[in-house]
């Protein structure tokens, strides 16, 4: 009896399924609308300050002037960049980061896969020492240091009119070399790097071996290609580092001539009397390449930033 | 094979040498130097723990400790619930999320002087600043945001957790990348709400992501120093001050270096130790 009922039960509530699942879909749906909706909204709340910026640094002087100008510029005026340019060598600035981060990119692409390569696939007694010292050297926060080396950039012997002993001029003060050696190869870098090459086959480097192929040969033309999404993201984060990097530039260099854009900013904000419409354009112009780089190359950007938390 | 291991010092050498340069022996110098009164001009004297103990006494720098506390104690936790919502939301396969993730990102990839500039702009004390306006919406009065003791730091920390949500989302989204699709289609079967599965799947099985996250936003936090030099100078009155920017001032305006270094070997010790937490809970990822 019992048996029987339940399955004239289960066919009774059959039917009635199709129907339950019609409106849960609906409601999904519109809970899937409802979190679009949302998502937009925040993505726009995001933004917003750079746009904000945008709008700023393209607002008719007239405008700005007005105690409580519209939200949306009137008139698109792009002369406050060219202002800009009159008030502060910003071409100039924006040069000497871009030097800075193309400079990192070939040095740090250059040393970085060669020991992230030997980390990787060589064989030789200190490797694992070698590798534990970079590791813990990322450990090292940059302010820690950053005292001791400004002393040694000081001090650098026989560098801008120093002696022997690093005393009585500039050393690297105010030179390319203050602002490219330092951060010429790092840590993180061939860290990555070497995450990269462990990912290749070893086979074709014994292959390659077999074949006769010298080692540096088997680095750069047999390996070395198989990363390139690897080589990619560390080019792109050492440009990154380069063109927003401030205290290094800032503590460094006092010259307009090796100014970088995010000191040039900096210094610029408090000679510029705050007008707020170069202040933004300036700003702009600091900001807006990474972002199209970002924009462009985002794929490997995100891949390298999960990485850098992940280390 | 004597080739490869000639070559495996050749390759490793260069940046061996680098990084002992401008790391390994800045962090010995720093530490020997912390306990001398060197101020650049004069040869450095043994000044012993003076510097340790000015240190437990100045009261500027408890309040740069303090302010990297609370910092790290609001900031944090709220870009990271916020990043959690987000991750999630974009972790279920909305149309144009990509471009959703591109704009929230954005603030991760502009350098932090120019997102000082802007939100310097944001923050102006006169009523078109962007923060009065929305103020005024609400017909409300104008604040001095930056310059205004009491909302000085929140001001900062506001910008902070915009900034940081970005970056944590990302991680989040890996995260969510390794929760099993069956986890859900098991809590389905048991007739569980989309709040019910969020708490009691997503949540959980994120708990590693979390604590990894939590612990790397703490540190980066700690290193805070060109938004609170662009922003605020560490002011009104100390009021936004952080650690790096008092080694700032000791060092390069004060010429203190001795004083300068102790500091820094303090937030050396602080983030060294937050760091080896950190590893312990990812794990794994140093060897293999």
């Amino acid at each position: 009896m019992t048996d029987l009922n339940t399955v004239t039960e289960i066919e009774k509530v059959k039917p009635l399924k199709p129907v339950r699942q019609k409106s849960a879909k609906r409601s999904r749906r519109i809970g899937r609308i409802v979190l679009w909706v949302a998502l937009l909204l925040f993505s726009l709340v995001m933004v917003l300050p750079f746009v904000w910026m945008i709008f700023t640094a393209v607002r008719p002087a007239a405008e700005l002037a007005q105690p409580n100008p519209p939200f949306f510029p009137r008139a698109w005026d792009f002369n406050n960049f060219v202002r800009a340019f009159e008030a502060a060598p910003f071409g100039i600035y924006a040069r000497n980061s871009f030097i800075i981060g193309a400079v990192h990119v070939v040095t740090v692409l250059t040393l970085g896969s060669a020991a992230g390569y030997a980390l990787a696939k060589l064989r030789f007694r200190a490797r694992n020492w070698i590798f534990a010292w970079f590791l813990a050297t990322m450990m090292i926060p940059f302010y820690a240091t950053v005292i001791p080396s400004f002393l040694l950039v000081r001090f650098m012997p026989l560098f801008g009119g120093n002696d022997i002993f690093g005393q009585g001029g500039q050393g690297w003060i105010n030179t390319w070399w203050a602002l490219l050696i330092p951060g010429a190869v790092g840590a993180f870098s061939i860290f990555l790097l070497r995450q990269f090459y462990v990912t290749t086959p070893t086979e074709l480097i014994e292959a390659a071996r077999l074949d006769g192929l010298s080692e540096p040969r088997i680095w750069l033309q047999i390996i070395t290609p198989l990363i390139k999404p690897g080589l990619l993201t560390v080019a792109l984060l050492a440009f990154e580092s380069g063109w927003n990097n401030f205290l290094w530039p800032l503590l460094v260099t006092s010259s307009e001539d090796l100014r970088v854009i995010q000191v040039g900013l900096s210094v610029f904000r408090q000679e510029s009397n705050t007008q707020w419409d170069l202040l933004m354009a300036g700003t702009a112009l600091s900001a807006v390449p990474m972002i199209v780089l970002f924009l462009f190359f985002q794929r490997y950007f995100v891949n390298g930033f999960v990485n850098s938390g992940i280390k | 094979m004597r080739a490869e291991k000639m070559w495996g010092w050749f390759l490793t050498l260069p940046s061996l040498i680098h990084t002992v340069i401008w790391i390994g022996i800045p962090v010995v110098v720093a530490i020997g130097m912390s306990f001398t009164d060197y101020d650049i001009v004069q040869a450095p004297t043994f000044a012993g723990l003076a510097n340790y103990a000015e240190i437990l006494r100045d009261e500027v720098f408890w309040k740069a400790l303090g302010n990297n506390a609370l910092m790290a104690a609001f900031g944090v936790p709220i870009s990271m619930f916020i990043a959690l919502i987000a991750a999630v939301a974009l972790n279920q396969g909305l149309k144009g999320q990509g471009f959703f993730r591109t704009m929230i990102f954005m603030p991760h990839v502009t350098a932090t002087v120019a997102i000082a500039m802007i939100w310097l702009w944001i923050y102006s004390g006169d009523p078109s600043g962007l923060a009065n306006r929305a103020l005024g919406f609400f017909g409300l009065a104008p604040q001095n945001w930056l310059t205004n003791g009491d909302l000085a730091l929140p001001a900062v920390i506001v910008v902070t957790i915009w900034q940081g949500i970005g970056l944590k989302m990302l991680i989040y989204l890996a995260a969510l990348q390794g929760v099993s699709k069956e986890l859900y289609e098991a809590a389905d079967v048991d007739g569980a709400s989309t709040i019910q599965k969020f708490f009691n799947v997503t949540i959980p099985m994120l708990r590693p992501a979390t604590f990894f996250v939590l612990v790397t936003s703490i540190i980066a936090n700690f290193q805070t120093f060109d938004l609170v030099y662009n922003l605020t100078n560490g002011g009104p009155a100390n009021a936004t001050t952080v650690i790096t920017y008092q080694i700032y001032v000791a060092a390069f305006q004060q010429f203190r270096m001795g004083y300068a270094t102790a500091q820094s070997v303090i937030l050396l010790l602080v983030l060294v130790v937050l760091t080896i937490i950190s590893r312990r809970v990812v794990g794994g990822t140093d060897g293999d």
